[in-house]
């Protein structure tokens, strides 16, 4: 809410500029920036219209004679409908700075001299929707006389300096000026003066017009009314209507403008009704029925027509029997609005629980500045007295001739809070050493009534801080009035911790290291994806899990894999020219165990390699990425795991997106732990990405495997000894197989076998392939003889004619 | 021709031959033709049996004397040869060094992980230990045990991806409060946590929202911790990650969780305060939110705030992200564009 310096004036001394108040408040309680209003504009005065003729050659135009304070009267003309004579009208001198640069200068219009412009509301910057109706369309006319040549700001109070107070939700206490004021007041240690509104006690009358019955009393702590009658609605003095529109409220009549006043001054939304159109004398809060329907007079688009609402029974309205006079706390019907021909009116005061409002203004889109107190909360200590306010303030300016007593439909006595603290545990809460005289000196400020028993304090909070309950709010309060720059930093004390991240995460940050080793890029992708992607890899089986309520189709499944997300990184990249993309990811899956509502978190690492894994260089040829070169990265990785276990890659052609040709699975000690291979051609055309190769594992699983303890041997000082081995064998019999077979064969000293050579084609028999292995022998504890080896060997050959049928070469 | 005189000659021949020589080979023919067994000195000698007994000592002496003056001719001479030749080697190996390398590449880390593993090690220094959460919560945990109940208008800034009506995408890496606190067993210590992660809210993504994004949260909760504790903490914090000069303030704000509240800025590290672009020309930049874990947070996870106090805050790792090194569009983060990636090469 916007404070006005001159506003604030009435309450409070204000020496400081609003830059330096808004620094300070933002730093004591509430962000705040300054504003200064009509900034650039000039030469604005207020006319008075002493003489007009119709324009000659105009049929539209007038010719106005206006005194603008000075010795001669200037001549005008002025297009606007509503100009008349005697009019007192904003004029725009000669020179004169209006808004977005626009300037005015005297001229001629169609042949007559023309010294400055009669001005709208709109055209000196107040937005058209906050100008009087009457004035939208034309001229602004003052509705009292003022001085010629007065500066027409001034007058219409858009050069006010304003404080701008953004508030969080528990402030909602300074969403009126007097609770603004006993913060300001407390910042500068200026405690507010406030007058207590009255009624003309003459008129009032024990009235009965009225019953009040309301239904849900839990949700409708307080519904007062009062009615005034032979009022005479027109237009508000001028110090309202500039008061308002400088709240962004158009003034609108002076019963409405009233009512939205002491909602400006209190915090205290008003409603105001036309008692004679009511349909019943018995006005109920109830909750509405479904689909009974309500117009209101806010209008969020469209300022000609009435929204038709309808409504549900969780909505509380305001109701004369059928008749629904509005939705309790949001906003006003428009059956017993008060018009210029509205001659009795009901005033209600009331409180609504603030659930019930922000729900119904969210549902119907309704949200005003009556919704937004009563969701935040409003002072119950004053419904009574703003309601008192209200009815004074129309009565100075409609003049009723009877005003009813208090109608009271539900009313909850206003308890402060009493809090009780230590000064103490507050000093120690805030790591300072106050004297209690000094925070007793800070709740004083504050006007809140302490006392002081040794080291005991009793704090009573008015109502108007309904946000205050509990001893870590007295501390707030102190310490920010102290002021957050006194206090000085330390570090916790107290027994030492060892920090540092869980196993698991070390395990990962591992993984993600060797990746990163071999010159992969890391990405982050999003968790929520396509119903298609969350699909196309969902390898594990993994149940879906999905939002309630996603806001586009693109992010409404929790991901089953990693995959997608690094394809449409290739994709984007490779759209760009990025060609040759080596990337990577950690991050969580989402797999829900059937008939579970919260899937398992599983950690996994995926990467995706695409394009060249070398360029065309200088000295080298370019050479395209191959399944080989993604197993080389899933291989070293491992490498790194610590898991004591042969990991074998089983073909497979059961991965829907995969190519059933170039695609294994990753097996460890018979438990699948992930897969790589290369994406479907198909896959690969859909998704506009070169050929690329994929990989991932489940971390999860591989960090339960890391058990392996290293022992350190010493390096083998004794020779080793190889032997070759070529051999010819059916195409479809797999290299693993075979590699598997040697070692079962080839003794303990066989320690590692290498494939040198695979041949398929001219000079081979059809069908077969030709395989060539490099096996090495070593005995770490003593020199190993030819004889050993070449038993080893012969054993090797010999199953491998018996279990493969291969031909030795 | 005394024998003694042939030794000579055949030194003053040798030498000359050897200096005279201009490959390796003829190098070793010389040694070999000379001073092998079938050479001319050997033969000399043969002719030893026809000298004097009491000169034979004399001319032994002088034929072996001679022997070694040719071979060192033959290796000084040998040794010259070779520095030529490996000069000409090097010489022929000279390469043009300003032609590209083997590209030999080592990957980059994404730049929101370098910005959190920097906090969290920094934390770490200090003793917190790192505790990732959920990304699926309960709502109880996201919200009721942050002191947010059902209808608390809290709520509002926050929209939230639900799963069913008690589960949800966690909108705040402060849901892992409850569960860190109430897991904690105090007779061994303070708890002293940060709990990075994915978050998630209801917001359609442009340059300065994203439904997805990171959090870190920082809690320790003791018998003796204040506010004064931190901003201790996040003040050195801030001057870890902004640098040595920063200067950070407290304003009061509000969390449900944290009472006091406040928002913390750190002096702008572009201007040093003065005020520019980056800071709005106030001088500060809103950094964080910070305050004391409230006392129904903790007393809902069995701890006593009259005895126990605790210090709560989060950040974005986006926020700091884009602040250091002036990242205009949240966005950018996640299209993983390798151009954007790569420029953040060793950074951290």
């Amino acid at each position: 809410m916007k404070i006005s310096v001159n506003w604030l004036k009435e309450y409070i001394p204000v020496t400081h500029t609003v830059e330096e108040m808004a620094n300070k408040v933002s730093l004591t309680g509430i962000e705040s920036s300054p504003v200064h209003n009509g900034e650039g504009l000039d030469k604005l005065v207020v006319g008075h219209i002493t003489s007009i003729k119709s324009h000659p050659d105009s049929d539209h135009l007038n010719i106005t004679t206006v005194d603008v304070g000075e010795d001669e009267d200037i001549q005008i003309v002025c297009g606007a409908p509503n100009v008349a004579n005697d009019q007192y009208v904003i004029v725009a001198l000669h020179g004169a700075h209006l808004p977005e640069g626009k300037r005015i200068k005297r001229g001629k219009i169609r042949g007559q001299e023309s010294n400055g412009m009669i001005c709208g509301l709109d055209e000196i910057g107040v937005p058209v929707k906050y100008v009087p109706a009457a004035y939208q369309n034309g001229i602004y006319v003052f509705p009292e006389n003022i001085t010629p040549g007065t500066d027409a700001l001034e007058a219409l109070g858009l050069n006010d300096d304003m404080v701008d107070l953004d508030i969080t939700p528990n402030r909602a206490d300074t969403l009126g000026m007097h609770g603004a004021a006993w913060e300001i007041g407390a910042t500068y240690d200026e405690k507010p003066k406030f007058t207590k509104p009255s009624i003309d006690e003459s008129k009032v009358v024990d009235s009965n017009d009225l019953s009040v019955n309301i239904e849900n009393k839990e949700l409708v702590p307080d519904f007062l009314v009062r009615t005034l009658k032979n009022i005479t609605v027109g237009e508000s003095p001028l110090w309202m209507q500039r008061r308002l529109w400088n709240q962004n409220i158009q003034p609108v009549n002076n019963v409405i403008d009233a009512a939205n006043y002491v909602m400006i001054e209190y915090g205290q939304p008003i409603q105001a009704y036309d008692l004679d159109k009511l349909q019943d004398k018995h006005i109920t809060v109830r909750n509405a029925r479904s689909g009974e329907k309500f117009s209101t007079e806010l209008n969020n688009e469209d300022d000609e027509e009435n929204t038709n609402t309808i409504l549900n029974q969780n909505d509380l309205v305001v109701a004369a029997g059928d008749q629904i006079l509005g939705l309790a706390g949001v906003a006003g019907g428009i059956d017993a609005r008060v018009t210029n021909e509205t001659k009795n009116i009901v005033l209600e005061s009331a409180v609504y629980e603030g659930s019930v409002v922000r729900k119904a203004a969210q549902r119907h889109d309704l949200r005003g500045d009556a919704s937004n107190r009563f969701e935040k909360g409003v002072d119950n200590g004053a419904v009574s007295e703003a309601l008192v306010r209200a009815t004074q303030l129309v009565d100075e300016n409609a003049h009723a001739s009877e005003i009813s007593d208090e109608l009271v439909g539900i009313e909850t006595e206003a308890k402060p809070t009493v809090i009780k603290g230590k000064i103490s545990h507050i000093n120690h809460l805030m790591g300072l050493e106050l004297s209690s005289e000094e925070i007793m000196n800070i709740f004083d400020r504050l006007g809140f009534n302490a006392e002081l028993d040794n080291d005991d304090v009793t704090v009573t909070i008015p109502t108007r801080r309904w946000d205050m309950s509990i001893e870590a709010d007295l501390v707030e309060e102190v310490i920010r009035i102290y002021g957050y720059e006194n206090l000085k930093g330390t570090l916790p004390t107290g027994m030492e911790t060892s920090g540092g991240y869980s196993p698991k995460r070390e395990f990962s940050n591992k993984l993600r290291n060797v990746l990163l080793g071999q010159g992969m890029n890391e990405v982050i992708n999003f968790s929520l994806m396509n119903k298609k992607e969350a699909e196309d890899f969902n390898i594990i089986g993994a149940n879906y899990t999905k939002l309630l309520h996603p806001m586009t189709e693109d992010h409404e499944y929790l991901r089953t894999s990693l995959i997608p997300g690094l394809v449409n990184n290739i994709s984007y990249n490779q759209a760009r020219n990025n060609n040759d993309i080596s990337i990577f990811e950690q991050a969580r899956i989402f797999d829900r165990t059937e008939g579970l509502d919260r899937p398992d978190e599983i950690e996994y690492i995926a990467g995706a390699i695409s394009g060249n894994i070398a360029l065309d260089s200088w000295n080298t040829e370019s050479k395209k990425v191959d399944f080989y070169d993604v197993k080389g990265i899933v291989e070293e990785l491992l490498s790194f795991t610590n898991i004591d276990a042969n990991f074998e890659y089983h073909a497979t052609n059961k991965i829907s997106n995969l190519h059933p040709g170039q695609t294994a699975e990753i097996i460890a000690d018979g438990q699948s732990i992930g897969f790589v291979g290369k994406l479907h051609p198909d896959y690969q055309n859909e998704h506009n990405v070169d050929e690329a190769f994929v990989f991932e594992l489940n971390v999860d699983t591989l960090f339960g495997m890391a058990k392996k303890n290293v022992q350190a041997k010493t390096a083998p000082k004794y020779p080793s000894i190889s032997r070759d081995l070529a051999i010819l064998v059916n195409k479809d019999i797999e290299s693993g197989s075979i590699v598997k077979d040697i070692f079962n064969n080839g003794g303990k000293y066989l320690i590692d076998v290498n494939i040198f050579d695979v041949y398929q084609g001219v000079n081979i028999k059809p069908n077969h392939k030709s395989l060539g292995y490099h096996l090495v022998f070593q005995n770490p504890e003593d020199t190993l003889t030819d004889d050993t080896v070449e038993k080893a060997f012969d054993g090797v050959k010999a199953s491998l004619v018996q279990k493969f049928n291969v031909e030795i070469r | 021709m005394s024998l003694n005189d042939k030794l000579k000659d055949l030194r003053a021949s040798g030498i000359d031959d050897a200096k005279r020589a201009e490959r390796i080979q003829e190098l070793n023919d010389l040694r070999v033709n000379l001073l092998g067994k079938k050479g001319p000195i050997t033969k000399a000698l043969r002719g030893m049996k026809d000298v004097p007994v009491e000169e034979r000592p004399e001319i032994g002496t002088l034929a072996n004397n001679v022997k070694k003056d040719i071979q060192a001719a033959i290796e000084e001479k040998m040794e010259e040869l070779n520095r030529k030749i490996v000069a000409k080697k090097l010489e022929e190996e000279t390469i043009d060094v300003t032609l590209p390398a083997q590209p030999n590449k080592y990957g980059t880390r994404h730049i929101l992980n370098q910005t959190i593993e920097d906090i969290e090690e920094f934390f770490i220094g200090l003793g917190y230990r790192v505790d990732a959460g959920h990304e699926v919560e309960e709502d109880h945990y996201n919200f009721e045990r942050l002191n947010i109940p059902q209808n608390h208008p809290a709520r509002d800034m926050q929209d939230t991806f639900y799963l069913t009506d008690e589960l949800l995408m966690r909108t705040q890496t402060s849901a892992q409060e409850g569960r860190d606190m109430e897991s904690h067993d105090f007779s061994k210590g303070p708890l002293k946590v940060i709990s990075p992660g994915v978050v998630y809210r209801r917001d359609d993504d442009d340059a300065t929202h994203s439904h997805q994004f990171h959090q870190i949260e920082g809690l320790v909760v003791d018998k003796n911790v204040s506010m004064a504790d931190l901003k201790g903490t996040l003040e050195a914090l801030c001057r870890h990650v902004f640098g040595a000069d920063r200067e950070i303030r407290f304003r009061p704000s509000y969390f449900p969780f944290t009472e006091p509240s406040v928002e913390v800025d750190v002096s702008c590290f572009n201007c040093g305060g003065e005020g520019c672009r980056i800071c709005k020309y106030t001088g500060w930049i809103e950094v964080l939110g910070a305050g004391l874990s409230h006392p129904n947070v903790l007393e809902m996870s069995g701890i006593d705030s009259t005895v126990y106090s605790g210090i709560a805050f989060g950040l974005g790792p986006e926020r700091f992200a884009m602040l250091k090194y002036g990242v205009n569009d949240i966005r950018d983060f996640y299209l993983n564009d390798v151009r954007f990636l790569e420029q953040f090469k060793g950074v951290n």
